[in-house]
């Protein structure tokens, strides 16, 4: 196992001096701007175990640093029901995935209250929700069945179905296209390759870019680069990262790549590895920055989830633990020193922020 | 703790030897008409004895509820008259339960575990769970290889002088819409051979309304796809010897085909799955006493099961999961057994077991494992005395098409016994039995693509066991009384668990768990005149189980109570009959568990609470007629055995039978 990952990472370093050419130089227009708001605390989406309905909701809150293990059950009188895969706050509102239920519960983040918790199914069988992301008032989630389903954040009504690749799962924004990994992770082992690219003004795919096998991670960087994480066969097909140019929609690298999912914050992605590791990947110079975020010897057994407050520089790992025993959330400062850690529901997924 | 344990059962049932001391033969002739003394109460280990004629006081279906009230087994029932019902004896987990079935084990290599719910109750006279094994000295060396046993018996033709003949026509229908025919027919061939034949139908759309708890819901909800439809056919050929030399010869076929409701999903309880089973097999047995006392016992049987699962709902290509098993076991068996002296027996077995799998899963590796036991068996009798010791060595070679075989194994499993009885006078009896065994992993286990770790150890189940046995027959209105109290210690190390590897798509099969279980269980049975007509029997058990994880101790669930398990059970049983009818009522409570292995009140699962009651009438006329009225679940109780798994509420049986 060792071996195969230190092959991994010449691999990746071979594979990032090919493309030296590629280098980022131009710097966006403007720096985003720093929220202003302040933080009034987080909320922790655990997905639970298959079949076992108990996806929970933690909430910390900031202020009185009390923790709430199950915020939904206790402020709506249910749980939020099997295996909820992603959470995000878009607006005034926030959303849950949650897959086995096939729902999309949309939340008020104040109160914690369902304010409507949307089926997602045809024909009674349920579509199997991934994940949601947003752009211009509009939800999109992947769902199972090979579907992006279209959100109106306004009436909160599915709006369409955009037929996608097989059991596509991440997705991500950019040069207004959103880019849909196909995984075919249903269909062992004959995996999918793809990834669809979806011109949001027609709603249209407009083309699959071929990537490597079993794609599931997509994010994209402030410079127009779309990463997309693919988990490999298990056996012969290694994990890979798939980078392409969302202007020309042409892969500029493809490198074996371990590591399942990425999430950036500025030049900065942080990639959940194997080993409690933290790996930084800088997008700006395409090389990894670091082998790992955490500086203090903080242990994290099975990182699991991660969120960068975009207004502390503090970054959230979740640790699912055995994964099927409570899990933990670790915040650590911008120089990876572990700040404070709190235990929460099984298998802790996502991490959003709630502002005052 | 052992000890502590020990002396509580001492000073708890010393007192029960003050019971008075005289029976005599001339009262139990008398009132034999009236009661059938229980069966296996002075057992070498602890046996707990069910038979037909006691099924209808159960309210029992299958050879599941048949043995709830059982102390020390907890059932797992996935709800349902298709559900899957399996049981832990002890808190070893199912896995170590073997399932025998008129001598030779019924198996299953893929997953290990016997589905209790598939046996009905049509064709069995008796079933007998013994913790280790049975003390038959003359039986299969496979008898010794689990930690406790579930010994089913058929039935078995008993003619008078002048019947030749005799059929039974039975019929069962009530609730979840089921209908359930079945006809027996015994012949008698010859002067000493018999045949039994057997055939049962069985049809049931298998609803029924269920209370969700926690999805916001104030209705009930109905569990749909649980449709169930078996067929079952056993026939029989015995040969009686006149030096009680036996044959037996025996061919069963079953299918069915059910709706797998699955879990109660919240928001989402849908399911399309669907379960199909075609069985066969074929089994033989010869029993041969020669003149000197030599005895021997030779068991063969070939077994096919094909099983088929689909999910028309996977989201995947094909749009259905469409999976395949067939199994094949082949198993032979010789036994031998003989006096040496008056106070020493000896017997030696040895079998062979050859079972293969065949799936078509990608990559798949297409195991087959050739089993060879050998058990010698001491035994000593002693004025008082008794000592069973057995030496079971099982040898496990394993060959796969693709990739590396498991490496063999030959593992050594000693088993030590002994009753003693204290007073001549006094049914009274002490007993100890210690027993070191394991269960080899299952092909699921082990070769399951992806999931499936080849070089898992096998799991080991250590038990020690410490009891007394009383009973008394009574030349007064009480007619008998009996009791059993055991205290046990049993460890389990390299538990073979499925753990998350990297993400949750991967699933990897690990040694890694032990567990501490020490418990008690407790047996009372009792039968006394209630007027000139009426009968009464009473029966209970009780159960305390502490079964804690002992893994690591830096874990969050060290200590914990694993999953499912009740620290508490009562089983009580209690009933009014005369020669002709009888009620019956059943109570079984069990204490509050958890779903998980951490111990924490998200994870808690409610005790509960559930009664049966059973009213049956016989009619002596030339064809002798049964009705049976069973009440399940009588006061409409919400529960679960398993989570997202509900059990029906109240539901009525109604059983006919009539014997030409």
């Amino acid at each position: 196992m060792k071996q195969l990952k230190q092959f991994a990472f010449i691999a990746l370093f071979l594979g990032t001096s090919i493309f030296q050419g590629c280098k980022k130089d131009d710097r966006p227009e403007a720096e985003p701007e720093l929220p202003q708001a302040e933080r009034k605390g987080i909320y922790v989406l655990c997905e639970g175990l298959f079949n076992a309905n108990n996806t929970s909701l933690s909430y910390f809150n900031y202020e009185d640093r009390s923790l709430i293990t199950d915020k939904f059950a206790s402020v709506n009188g249910r749980g939020l029901g099997d295996t909820g895969n992603d959470m995000k706050i878009y607006g005034s509102k926030m959303y849950i995935v949650v897959n086995v239920s096939s729902t999309l519960e949309i939340v008020n983040p104040h109160t914690g209250a369902s304010i409507k918790k949307l089926d997602l199914k045809q024909n009674n069988v349920g579509r199997q929700p991934r994940y949601i992301t947003f752009n211009s008032n509009k939800g999109y989630i992947s769902n199972f069945d090979g579907t992006v389903a279209v959100l109106d954040t306004a009436s909160m009504e599915i709006e369409q179905y955009i037929k996608v690749g097989r059991n596509p799962e991440q997705m991500a924004i950019a040069n207004g296209k959103l880019y849909v990994a196909n995984s075919g992770g249903l269909d062992y082992p004959n995996y999918g390759n793809t990834v669809s690219v979806i011109d949001l003004k027609t709603l249209q795919e407009t083309k699959k870019i071929t990537v490597g096998e079993n794609p599931r991670g997509v994010v994209a960087d402030q410079y127009g680069d779309v990463y997309v994480l693919s988990t490999g066969n298990y056996a012969d097909v290694k994990s890979s990262m798939t980078t392409i140019d969302s202007k020309t929609d042409q892969v500029k690298t493809a490198v074996n790549f371990s590591g399942g999912s990425m999430v950036i914050s500025g030049d900065y992605g942080y990639i959940p590895a194997s080993g409690g590791k933290l790996k930084v990947f800088n997008v700006k110079t395409e090389q990894l920055e670091k082998e790992n975020f955490i500086t203090d010897n903080t242990k994290i057994t099975s990182p699991y989830g991660l969120a960068v407050d975009e207004l502390t520089g503090e970054v959230f790992v979740t640790d699912a633990k055995n994964y099927t025993t409570g899990g933990e959330v670790f915040c650590f400062d911008k120089e990876g020193k572990k700040k404070y850690s709190i235990t929460v529901g099984i298998n802790p997924n996502n991490v959003v922020f709630i502002n005052k | 703790m052992e000890k502590r344990l020990l002396s509580l059962v001492f000073t708890l049932f010393v007192s029960a030897g003050l019971f008075g001391q005289a029976d005599t033969s001339n009262v139990l002739k008398e009132v034999s008409v009236r009661f059938v003394l229980p069966q296996n109460v002075h057992s070498l280990n602890p046996a707990q004895q069910i038979s037909a004629r006691d099924f209808k006081s159960l309210a029992a279906y299958n050879v599941a509820d048949a043995i709830r009230n059982f102390s020390g087994v907890n059932i797992k029932d996935y709800g349902g008259i298709g559900g899957l019902k399996t049981v832990s004896v002890r808190s070893l987990g199912a896995n170590h339960t073997g399932v025998q079935l008129d001598g030779v084990q019924t198996s299953d290599a893929q997953n290990g575990q016997i589905d209790l719910g598939k046996i009905n109750l049509d064709n069995v006279a008796s079933i007998t769970l013994y913790n280790g094994h049975s003390a038959e000295l003359l039986q299969p060396a496979r008898a010794y290889s689990s930690a406790s046993m579930l010994v089913i018996k058929s039935l078995a033709p008993q003619f008078a002088d002048d019947k030749k003949q005799r059929v039974k026509l039975g019929f069962k229908t009530g609730s979840f819409g089921l209908l359930h025919p079945n006809i027996l027919w015994q012949r008698q061939i010859s002067k000493r051979s018999y045949l039994n034949v057997n055939s049962s139908w069985q049809k049931s759309h298998g609803r029924y309304k269920y209370k969700v708890d926690g999805d916001g819901s104030d209705t009930l909800a109905t569990r749909t796809n649980a449709q169930l439809s078996t067929m079952q056919s056993d026939a029989a050929w015995y040969w009686n010897g006149a030096d009680s030399n036996r044959l037996q010869f025996r061919i069963n076929y079953s299918q069915s085909s059910r709706g797998l409701p699955g879990a109660v999903v919240y928001y989402n309880p849908y399911s399309n799955q669907h379960l199909w089973n075609r069985d066969l097999f074929l089994q033989s047995s010869y029993q041969h006493h020669f003149p000197n006392k030599l005895q021997f016992l030779v068991n063969a049987k070939f077994a096919h099961n094909y099983l088929r699962y689909t999910d028309p709902d996977y989201l995947n290509q094909a749009g259905i999961l469409d999976q395949r098993f067939k199994q094949t076991e082949l198993y032979e068996s010789v036994a031998l057994s003989y006096p040496i002296s008056g106070i020493w027996e000896l017997s030696l077995a040895s079998d062979l077991t050859y079972n293969k799998l065949d799936m078509d899963l990608y990559n798949y590796a297409y195991p087959s494992r050739l089993t060879a036991f050998s058990a010698l068996t001491s035994k000593f009798l002693f004025n008082r005395l008794s000592i069973h010791a057995t030496l079971l060595n099982t040898t496990i070679t394993e060959w796969v098409e693709k990739g590396t075989a498991s490496p063999s194994k030959s593992i050594w499993s000693p088993t030590i016994s002994a009753t003693y009885k204290p007073f001549d006078q006094t049914d009274l009896q002490f007993r100890l039995f210690y027993k070191d065994i394991f269960r080899n992993p299952t092909f699921n286990d082990l070769y399951y693509t992806r999931s499936g770790r080849r070089d898992l150890k096998p799991e080991y189940a250590e038990q020690y066991n410490a009891g007394l046995t009383y009973s008394k027959t009574f030349n007064t209105f009480v007619y008998f009384l009996s009791l059993t109290a055991d205290a046990y210690y049993n460890n389990v190390k390299d538990k073979i668990i499925a753990i998350p590897n990297k993400d949750l798509f991967t699933w990897t099969m690990m040694n890694l768990g032990k567990v501490d279980i020490r418990g008690l269980d407790l047996g009372i049975k009792t039968k006394s005149a209630l007027g000139r007509q009426l009968d009464f029997s009473l029966s209970g058990n009780y159960t305390y189980q502490q079964a804690i994880d002992v893994t690591d101790p830096k874990s969050s669930v060290y200590l914990h109570q694993i999953p499912y398990t009740p620290k508490h059970t009562v089983a009580i049983n209690a009933g009014i009959s005369s020669k002709r009818s009888g009620v019956y009522y059943n109570h079984i409570l069990s204490t509050s568990r958890y779903y998980l292995s951490e111990n924490l009140p998200q994870y808690y699962v409610p005790g509960f609470s559930v009664s049966d009651l059973s009213l049956s009438h016989q009619l002596e006329t030339k064809y002798p007629i049964s009705f049976t009225a069973e009440v399940n679940n009588l006061f409409n109780q919400s529960y679960a055995f398993i989570r997202s798994f509900p059990m029906p509420g109240r539901s009525l049986r109604l059983s006919f039978q009539i014997t030409i």
